[in-house]
């Protein structure tokens, strides 16, 4: 064996005084490296700059035996007896370094990049060692998390073949265990996150569903319309599509469908899915309308959440007729109505809400004043709201008790009392006089007069009162209301008066409706055939 | 250079004029920019009767008229119109958005996660209609299909969602667009038709998908994807509409359930009782086109006149886009939902015009109506959705930004304004056929606004893609009877 390198002090000191001028405190992890380099492989810094034939004499020889150093120990060179004992007096005198830093390390060595993609290379040292520290930390955490995973593993394999074991390591892991593992997961997840930038979802983290394995997206090589999915999205829907094939139906898949609407509330699967757990686990309905209430006004235009409210609607009216609960079944009615009113006074014309709300007038027979009236608010809000109109509409030509099951809606009804068909021509016609452009008012006569099976001529007179000379010249002529000019070419066909009806659309098609010339021509063409 | 004559129409506050108005012939007064003398005044100044009572309707619908106006009236520096003051159909802007649609999309665009193959469809859709080949995405179209398609049969919106007919739909369709063998090999139709009878309910509607809503797009969806896959019609015995004496089938009772869907208004509504809408006509017409020979089934089922009145009161000036329902604001998609249900009233009205009983038509010859102002409605979307600026694509109104939904749709409504449909007995070969079929022809007339080189593909009337790649899957599914 080569005797030990003894480091005399005094040669070090003489080397970094005459060789290496005092090198700074080290910036970064990179530089430290390069010192450490330098420091392990004597002169090589002054070869660097100088060349192997610019070194003294001396240089050179302890740059040689520096170099060789390594090699001889490793007895990769062989020496003679004689060569070997000079070589380690050599060694002895200069206090070369046995073990040396690379070349390699020095220059190429890659720390890997954090999460920032920066070279931890050049990190500060402090920095770097704290890094350092994270890691073996992680390490320690990530081995007592698998050993409470192996061991609740163990417990759950006792449980379902009880008497299969009864060794200590697979009793039941417990409540405080669960807890501690938890905190060990948010540990582990925050040194993933600062140490790699790597996200452990939240359902990884959670002990409680240890027991699913994520189903993750299979999208295949160069799928089209593929979707960068954020992490957390990417997770939820994994655990989704797991308890899904599982046909899982608990509190804590009612959590996750919550979650996965609150990030995608157009995702129709889950909103299904949603329905099932409600079924199945026996909800409280009058809770799940609660929470859907809150999810709508956030989500106006969404479709899905209107089926979902009527798939609770049609489910608790079973039950509550079933039970007789009359109470239940009037409450019911109330809370739709209050919250159908909030939520069209966001917007007025939805036509998802508005859609519910008639299949909810069938439903719980809310064929009320209260309900008329409700909607008749809606048309002195905004007398030109046609889904309002349309509501009103159904609701008295609908209505069970005064129409006949089946009538096609623009056919004469003979169960429609003509009193409806009175007061519905009466409002109508004052809603129309407010505004004479407005068609929805327009429409709506005429649909009231088909129903009663009224001849347009009823109300020829409250038609001419917005329409003066037709046909007598610029001057002459004066169109309040287009729609009534159409009534009244439609008045005149009823009546046989041809000519009239043809003047009128021949007027709309040059003046008063212009866009439209191409039907009120045919319209014209009608006539005369 | 504009006209002394005309009013000033244009609602551009005067500040907002180009700092280089210098270079440009401007008018000699200080006012806003006129509107150009190309245009008729009938796309540049409010309706003849103004009125004074107002309401939200109201304030919204001269707010969206203002924006179309200025659109209209064709005097941007920054575009080149011809000389009927129409702009070009950015037709590379427009291919160039789409393919990027296709591409990975950003994190936002979860929300649509169970839409992705609406997105297949309506991009390639639209790229189909700007002349693109879009066989090219065969491959692509092929492996994200089957990561759609369920076991069970049908499509969901991705990988763990449920089948559904909307997506099943827009899969199918995006399978005809790219075409081919292998691709319509993707299909499963046994498993597809078990699922379809799943749908089926006792009184004649389909649900969207188990357990969901029952609707128009339903009966639609079913005729198109029985029509083009040369489906059974007989019900599975699981079927919950099946009865043993084998006389209900997948069509039972869909035209009567879309007559239950028109309204007072004479519009038709998305399901029996709601608001009539212009997305939901199309999809009745449409149905029922398939369903029978439209001439025969539509006057059948519906009231025509109140109908045609409703579909006619669509279309609005200044703006000339259509709008959805009475009142409410126009939107280019309407230009599809909306302009696609003409030439299926003109087929209703004329039947098949070389061999039908001249008896049994209801009405004279339509050959020469214009149901709607073409010139309006393709003013509105050259000038109105096409979105100006690099991005590219359609929308709904100016003030919105472009997607592929809307473009598909838009430019699937300028198509149908290019061309015109009707029904003949006889084939390309003038073999005379049992029931009447679909023939194209581009219209040609001195009031074509646009440039030649701006007409888009032709798409089939009920089907809604381009003709070619209808009969082609149609054809090759023709020769399968069973499974
Ligand atoms: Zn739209």
């Amino acid at each position: 064996m080569p005797p030990k390198a003894k480091v005399s002090s005094k040669a070090k000191e003489a080397a970094s005084k005459t060789k290496e001028p005092e090198a700074p405190p080290p910036k970064t992890a990179n530089e430290r490296t390069a010192q450490r380099y330098y420091q392990t492989n004597p002169c090589e810094k002054r070869r660097e700059e100088v060349g192997l034939h610019g070194l003294t004499p001396t240089e050179r020889q302890t740059w040689a035996n520096a170099f060789f150093l390594p090699l001889i120990v490793s007895k990769e060179v062989l020496l003679s007896h004689k060569s070997d004992r000079e070589f380690w007096k050599q060694v002895g005198k200069e206090s070369l370094p046995v073990r040396r830093l690379s070349r390699a390390r020095k220059q190429h060595h890659a720390w890997g990049r954090d999460r920032h993609g920066r070279d931890v290379g050049e990190l500060s040292p402090e920095d770097f060692d704290r890094r350092s520290l994270q890691q073996a930390r992680l390490a320690a955490l990530e081995a007592l998390h698998s050993r409470f995973v192996q061991r609740r593993e163990l417990a759950g394999l006792r449980l379902t073949r009880p008497g299969s074991s009864d060794s200590a390591a697979h009793e039941d892991v417990t409540p405080e265990e669960v807890e501690e593992d938890r905190q060990r997961r948010k540990e582990m997840a925050a040194l993933k996150s600062e140490l790699y930038g790597e996200k452990m979802g939240t359902y990884a983290q959670d002990p409680e569903w240890d027991d699913v394995t994520p189903i993750p997206a299979d999208e295949p090589e160069g799928a089209l319309a593929a979707i960068a999915y954020p992490d957390d999205y990417a997770e939820a829907i994994s655990y989704l599509r797991a308890v899904m094939a599982a046909e899982e139906y608990s509190p804590r898949t009612l959590r996750l469908t919550e979650h996965v609407i609150s990030l995608n509330a157009a995702h129709y699967t889950v909103w299904l899915y949603r329905f099932k757990i409600v079924q199945a686990l026996d909800l409280s309905i009058p809770d799940e309308i609660e929470w859907l209430n809150q999810v709508s006004l956030e989500n106006l235009k969404n479709y899905q959440i209107w089926h979902h409210r009527q798939l609770l609607l049609d489910h608790y009216h079973a039950q509550i007729s079933a039970n007789a609960d009359a109470d239940a079944l009037k409450k019911l009615a109330r809370s739709e109505s209050e919250f159908l009113r909030l939520i069209l006074d966001e917007d007025t014309k939805n036509y998802h809400v508005w859609s519910y709300r008639q299949s909810l007038v069938r439903k719980l027979g809310l064929w009320t004043p209260q309900e008329l009236a409700a909607t008749q608010s809606f048309i002195e809000d905004d007398v030109r709201n046609n889904s309002a109109w349309h509501h009103r509409f159904f609701l008295v030509f609908c209505d069970p008790a005064a129409s006949t099951p089946g009538c096609h809606a623009t056919e004469h009804d003979p169960a429609v009392p003509a009193e409806t068909v009175d007061r519905e021509v009466r409002y109508a016609q004052e809603k129309a006089a407010l505004a004479p452009q407005n068609q929805a008012a327009w429409n709506y006569l005429r649909g009231v007069l088909a129903k009663g099976a009224r001849p347009l001529a009823s109300a020829e007179e409250f038609a001419a009162r917005f329409v003066e000379g037709v046909g007598e010249g610029e001057g002459r002529e004066k169109v309040r209301s287009s729609h009534a000019l159409v009534f009244l070419a439609d008045v005149w066909v009823e009546k046989g008066e041809k000519e009239k009806a043809a003047l009128y659309l021949s007027r709309l098609a040059e003046k008063w409706d212009p866009i439209r010339a191409g039907y009120w021509n045919y319209r014209k063409q009608q006539i005369a055939a | 250079m504009a006209s002394s004559t005309s009013q000033n129409t244009s609602t551009r506050p005067v500040e907002n004029r180009d700092e280089d108005d210098g270079f440009v012939d401007v008018p000699e007064d200080d006012g806003p920019r006129h509107a150009s003398p190309a245009v008729p005044k009938l796309f540049t100044e409010p309706p003849p009767i103004h009125e004074e009572y107002s309401t939200d309707t109201l304030t919204v619908q001269t707010q969206t008229m203002n924006e179309c106006v200025e659109h209209l009236a064709a005097n941007s520096m920054e575009l080149d119109y011809n000389h009927r003051g129409v702009p070009r159909l950015r037709r590379e802007a427009h291919i160039k958005f789409l393919k990027k649609q296709l591409g990975t999309l950003p994190a936002p665009f979860l929300v649509a996660d169970a839409s992705r193959p609406w997105f297949l469809f309506w991009c390639l859709n639209g790229l189909a209609l700007l002349g693109e080949d879009t066989t090219s995405y065969r491959q692509q179209v092929i492996a994200t299909a089957k990561s759609m398609q369920n076991p069970t049969g049908g499509f969901g919106g991705g990988h763990g969602q449920m089948s559904h007919l909307a997506t099943t739909f827009a899969v199918v369709l995006a399978l005809a667009l790219v075409g081919g063998e292998e691709a319509y090999e993707v299909i499963d139709r046994k498993t597809l038709w078990r699922w379809l009878c799943s749908l089926k309910e006792p009184d004649g509607g389909v649900q969207m998908v188990y357990g969901g809503e029952v609707d128009i797009r339903g009966a639609y969806c079913t005729a198109v994807i029985v029509g083009l896959l040369n489906m059974p019609r007989e019900l599975s015995p699981d079927s919950p509409a099946y009865s043993p004496d084998g006389n209900t089938t997948l069509f039972t009772g869909l035209a009567e359930y879309i007559r239950r869907c028109q309204t007072f208004e004479g519009g038709i509504s998305g399901r029996p009782d709601a608001e009539a809408h212009g997305a939901y006509a199309f999809c009745a017409l449409a149905c029922l086109a398939i369903l029978d020979a439209p001439h025969r089934i539509i006057p059948k089922y519906l009231d025509l006149p109140r109908l045609i009145s409703w579909l006619s009161s669509r279309q609005y000036a200044p703006e000339g886009g259509f709008s959805g329902r009475t009142n409410k604001l126009v939107d280019g998609c309407y230009s599809h939902w909306l302009g696609g249900c003409w030439p299926l009233i003109d087929a209703a009205l004329n039947g098949a015009s070389d061999l039908d009983d001249p008896e049994s038509k209801p009405q004279p010859s339509t050959d020469l109506v214009d149901w709607y102002s073409r010139e309006g409605l393709i003013r509105y979307i050259l000038c109105c959705a096409q979105d100006e600026s690099k991005r590219g694509g359609l929308r709904d109104k100016p003030s919105s930004s472009s997607d592929a939904y809307h473009s598909c749709y838009v430019l699937s409504g300028l198509s149908t304004a290019q061309y015109k449909w009707g029904l003949t007995y006889f084939n390309e070969d003038e073999m005379l056929l049992a029931e009447p079929t679909w023939k194209v022809t581009p219209r040609v007339d001195d009031s074509q606004i646009y440039d030649q080189q701006d007409r888009v593909e032709a798409i089939h009337p009920t089907y809604t893609i381009p003709d070619q790649k209808f009969y082609d899957m149609q054809g090759y599914f023709a020769s399968k009877a069973g499974f």
